[in-house]
């Protein structure tokens, strides 16, 4: 008589090598900032990490909804309402908090536990280096912060275009935007990408790299408000201390070719090369902090 | 026909590294380990830490050279890593996120692709027995099962070599068994084992080769059947009076052969004059004087003795 069939039997399937390709640093840098995205947007986490990165892409887009509703409510009659201002892609450019509170708070999420939980070493068994790290780290905020920025002028693009009386004159019309606003919403999310994760890279714990991150643009914006107050009319190049709104100066740059009329710097001698200056002298720096303290990790 | 000689997967010629302001963590230390099963034994603070970093490229030695798969870390130290597996004494892991995303993730950091990365994960969590629990967040995990994690981190790229730094470290007796029974059948796989510890014990039940080092300086280094070979001595327990042990010492020693009491029912028989004989001796001189033989064997070196008897050096 045979045996009966066995039922719950474990099975040892034993090890398999892995034969397929490999990739260097090129792949796992990638791998790293999948990883770094996956984490700041809450995917693959509970649904609670998934709520404020998703409530501020939905806030940014609110200009833009807002605009292009009321674009298409007034289409056959725009003195309908005479004081209402269509925002501008110039100003639509950084023009929401959202952004930064973005970053203070993903920022310290993707780097501080890494240090905190003692996950650096592991990271750097594979093979990685701390340039590598810190591209991935901050090209994964960076990246968001592009998103973020850059999909809701796309929906205010595309909104004001089918709602206008033409939409390929309108298309021609604002043909440069086309280019300007992707560049300026760059050089506004790799400038806030680099210094918000130098400055949560200082701690491991992220509710101090988010109060660090709030405190500097909060701290040097008001200290840049009262050297400008107290140096009246004529703009003074203390301006550039205000580190928040040095990438608004270079958007100005980018889009109007030289700085606003109200910006700070207005009045300056060579206040748009001061701005310039200032913005790749933060940037560089964030960028040198973050190598120092990725160079070496302890096992 | 002559055996081939084993790979090497770790040589180091006159290694040195120096920290500032303190003695050098490790001194002119030359090695040659071949692939398999190694221990690397030595107190806190001999330098095992600083050897796997120095294995993983993540420094520079301060002179010397060190080679591992035939590689040399100083020009390729990035592309070292890339086959080797690291498995960390303290915890390492992201706590919020299950088993199975860390180790695919470890994987894709390796340089698998996706795919690949998350059937190898599957595999070798199953492998390392968290088939059921690779949902779940490590957060919740016993120490046992996070020692699994990292081990199974380690081996998700399928490394040439993987470097275990105290693996049973925090575990109860039978998570330390089951510790030791995966890494005994990593070398099965063709995966060469370097395994920190302080635990002879460890050292003696999965490894081939044991590297001890003290203070930066080697100790000794071999295979442990030849470091662990005969001591010379029969180790004999009698009993059937109560000055057994006594009398039996005298029968020997007039019979050519010296012994040394330890207790009172066993003494340990030099037996270097005499060699195989010596047992025979043995035998006959007990049955002479009537008494009971309880034991008879031939006594070996544990790693223990070969420790103690080198650092009294």
């Amino acid at each position: 008589m045979s045996a009966p069939p066995l039922s719950g039997a474990v099975y040892d399937r034993g090890y398999r090598p892995y034969t397929g390709p490999r990739g260097g640093r090129r792949e796992a840098t990638w791998a790293l900032w999948r990883l770094s995205v996956r984490r700041a947007l809450g995917l693959r986490r509970s649904w609670r990490q998934k709520v404020f990165p998703w409530t501020l892409l939905a806030i940014t887009t609110v200009p833009a909804v807002v605009n292009v509703g009321i674009g298409y409510a007034i289409r056959n009659d725009p003195l309908e309402i005479p004081d209402f201002a269509f925002i501008t892609y110039r100003e639509y450019v950084g023009v929401s908090t959202a952004l930064l509170l973005f970053v203070a708070l993903t920022a310290p999420d993707v780097v501080c536990p890494d240090r905190q939980q003692r996950v650096l070493p592991l990271l750097f068994s594979r093979p990685l280096t701390g340039s590598d790290y810190v591209t991935a780290k901050v090209g994964a905020i960076a990246a968001i912060v592009f998103g973020f920025g850059f999909l809701p002028q796309v929906v205010l693009f595309v909104g004001q275009m089918l709602v206008s009386d033409g939409a390929l004159e309108y298309f021609t019309d604002n043909a440069e935007v086309l280019w300007q606003v992707p560049i300026s919403v760059a050089l506004l999310a790799v400038y806030y990408g680099a210094v918000g994760v130098a400055l949560a890279s200082l701690t491991d714990r992220r509710i101090v790299g988010g109060v660090a991150i709030l405190g500097v643009a909060l701290v040097t914006s008001v200290v840049a408000a009262i050297i400008i107050e107290s140096a009246g009319d004529g703009g003074t190049p203390f301006a550039v201390l205000n580190v928040l709104a040095l990438p608004l100066e270079v958007r100005d740059l980018v889009f109007l070719g030289h700085l606003s009329t109200d910006s700070d710097l207005s009045g300056v001698s060579g206040g748009g090369v001061l701005a310039v200056l200032a913005y790749l002298l933060v940037l560089t720096s964030s960028i040198a902090v973050l190598q120092h303290r990725y160079r070496e990790v302890a096992l | 026909m002559q055996q081939a000689p084993s790979p090497l997967v770790l040589r180091t010629d006159q290694l040195t590294k120096s920290y500032a302001g303190g003695p050098p963590a490790l001194a002119g230390l030359s090695l040659a380990v071949p692939a398999g099963s190694v221990g690397l034994v030595g107190a806190n603070g001999a330098g095992k830490t600083t050897l796997f970093r120095l294995m993983l490229g993540l420094m520079q030695p301060t002179s010397g050279r060190i080679e591992v798969a035939g590689r040399d870390v100083a020009t390729d130290p990035v592309g070292i890593r890339g086959r080797l597996g690291y498995m960390p004494e303290h915890d390492c892991l992201p706590l919020d996120q299950t088993a199975s995303d860390i180790v695919a993730t470890f994987g894709e950091l390796a340089g698998l692709p996706v795919r690949a990365a998350r059937q190898r994960a599957s595999d070798v969590l199953d492998l390392v027995g968290l088939d059921e629990a690779r949902f779940r967040p490590v957060g919740g995990f016993s120490t046992g099962m996070r020692q699994r994690t990292k081990l199974a981190q380690a081996l998700v790229a399928d490394p040439h070599l993987v470097l275990l730094d105290e693996p049973t470290a925090g575990l109860d007796p039978l998570g330390r068994e089951e510790m030791l029974d995966l890494v005994a059948r990593l070398a099965g796989f063709g995966i060469s084992v370097i395994l920190a510890t302080h635990l002879l014990d460890d050292v003696q039940r999965v490894c081939e080769h044991v590297v001890m080092i003290d203070r930066g300086h080697l100790v000794l280094a071999g295979p442990i059947d030849q470091l662990m070979q005969t001591t010379g001595q029969l180790r004999v327990e009698v009993g059937g009076r109560p000055d057994a042990v006594a009398v039996l010492a005298d029968a020997l020693a007039g019979r050519g052969l010296s012994a040394r009491p330890l207790d009172d029912h066993s003494l340990d028989v030099d037996t270097r004059d005499q060699g195989d004989a010596a047992a025979d001796t043995v035998r006959d001189a007990v049955a002479d004087l009537g008494l009971r033989l309880y034991a008879l064997s031939t006594r070996h070196r544990s790693l223990d003795d070969v420790f103690l008897q080198q650092a009294s050096r």
